[in-house]
């Protein structure tokens, strides 16, 4: 049975239950990628015009169908079951996870439409951690870049959302919350109509996502009681994000970045003060 | 002088094994994955479209702007109807595309990913409406992209009203639970045999 007592590991077992979730609803939905689903390799093959790709991704044709995704998506439930019972660094750890990498790699090009960043971020930390715990080449000092490649993103994502955010004039007026949750597309009627009746509150949570996510990588360089402050504000921010927008694999994939964040910022030679 | 050299080589040999070969490869390679990203976060330059179109093979350049500078706040809509005879068509009907989410989205939601996809699929086609018009100054061209067959493609697997079924469909966005503005029309199709 796996430990707490490693960063790495404890990054994978938060974004596996993530995984796990985001499978079982792919596995859900399955018919999403029959022939006359949305997402049916009849159509999606054609987004892979050129000869090269075709001949590469021929050997995957009956896999692309709905009983061969199924296929897939079962296994990997069942891989990341195996990562609960054998370490990273384990060379059993090492293949469990070496092919979840390969069955999101694959399914990524199926999935094209409908994938989101959290998708993304995911197969960065997954790749990533392939990568750095590779059995008898990979060295501590390795596994240490992987984690501040990990934290790197995760400061940058944020950092990017919240300069894109400053510059939008629809989030510094205070509106883009407000008219977000009017779409039933991310939306909630109850939220929508809460925001309506105090515009305030509009503003003050425009303002306060457009500042922790431009100051968010500040937690890397803060002393660590201060640098929680960020993390908590994350939390709370992707927990609501899940509640009132349904985004529930955001809240594991940025959630499973945070123990790379703090390991940064414990490794960290100095602080702002 | 070659002595001097191959004494220097032995020294340095015994640090470049494997581990750290390997180590400086991995190093270097997300480095350039990192650098690429933050690359990639301006969407407009060449450098990105070089990345993203050309090398990124998997979708793994994330682009991290979420919601903004333009937060989406419009549904979008598809709807389509059958052409009966000349003249005579049917009701237009309405796929579904968005929908209230349960009290365990937060946890379990599965629904997201036919949203999602159609959403994106949308998003995809109205943002390359403009470049149609500007390069060929009408959409005929339009119906040979990837999104616009993957729309039709959805819509043909509702019951056809004949064998020999001719279907029309209809983008359009209105502003979700505010009732402020009117529904808009984005895009008509022709009527596709299906």
């Amino acid at each position: 049975m796996i430990l707490f007592n490693d960063i790495s590991q404890t990054v994978l077992i938060i974004l596996s239950i993530g995984l796990f979730i985001s499978t079982l609803e792919y596995l859900k939905k399955v018919q999403i990628f029959s022939p006359d689903g949305l997402l049916s390799w009849n159509v999606m093959q054609l987004k892979w015009t050129k000869q090269d790709q075709k001949s590469f991704l021929k050997p995957f044709f009956k896999l692309f169908s709905a009983p061969g995704l199924a296929g897939l998506f079962i296994i990997r439930c069942l891989l990341i079951i195996g990562l609960l019972f054998y370490p990273l660094q384990s060379t059993t750890g090492w293949i469990l996870i070496s092919l979840l990498g390969a069955s999101l790699l694959l399914a990524s090009l199926v999935t094209y439409y409908g994938s989101d960043g959290s998708d993304q971020m995911s197969m960065l930390i997954i790749i990533t951690l392939i990568l750095c715990n590779l059995p008898v080449l990979a060295s501590g000092k390795l596994r240490d870049i992987g984690l501040w490649f990990i934290g790197l993103q995760a400061c940058l994502s944020y950092a990017v959302a919240g300069i894109a955010k400053l510059v939008s004039s629809e989030w510094r007026s205070g509106t883009a919350i407000k008219d977000v949750f009017s779409t039933k597309t991310y939306g909630s009627k109850k939220a929508s109509l809460l925001l309506q009746k105090y515009p305030a509150a509009n503003r003050f949570l425009c303002w306060n996502v457009i500042i922790m996510e431009s100051l968010f990588p500040l937690c890397l360089f803060l002393p660590w009681e201060f640098a929680l402050i960020f993390l908590i504000w994350g939390f709370t921010f992707h927990f609501f994000t899940a509640l009132i927008m349904g985004l529930n694999s955001f809240f594991w994939a940025f959630m499973a970045t945070y123990p790379a964040i703090y390991f940064i910022n414990h490794q960290m030679p100095w602080h702002l003060f | 002088m070659l002595s001097f050299l191959l004494t220097h080589l032995k020294i340095m040999m015994p640090k470049l094994n494997p581990t750290v070969i390997y180590e400086f490869v991995v190093t270097v390679f997300l480095a350039c994955w990192f650098l690429a990203t933050i690359l990639c976060q301006f969407k407009e330059t060449k450098v990105s479209w070089f990345i993203r179109y050309k090398i990124d093979f998997f979708s793994l350049i994330p682009l991290w702007t979420f919601f903004a500078p333009h937060p989406g706040k419009r549904d979008y809509h598809l709807l389509f109807r059958d052409k009966i005879t000349d003249g005579n068509y049917s009701e237009w009907q309405e796929m579904e595309i968005t929908e209230e989410r349960t009290i365990w989205s937060w946890l379990w939601n599965p629904e997201k990913r036919d949203k999602k996809i159609l959403s994106d699929v949308v998003q995809s086609l109205v943002s390359s409406i403009p470049s149609y018009r500007e390069k060929t100054g009408s959409l005929n061209l339009l119906m040979f992209s990837t999104p616009y067959i993957i729309v039709l493609h959805a819509i043909s697997q509702y019951k056809k009203q004949s064998q020999n079924c001719f279907r029309q469909f209809m983008l359009a966005e209105s502003s979700g639970y505010q009732k402020e503005t009117a529904p808009s029309l984005i895009l008509l199709s022709v009527f596709h045999q299906i």
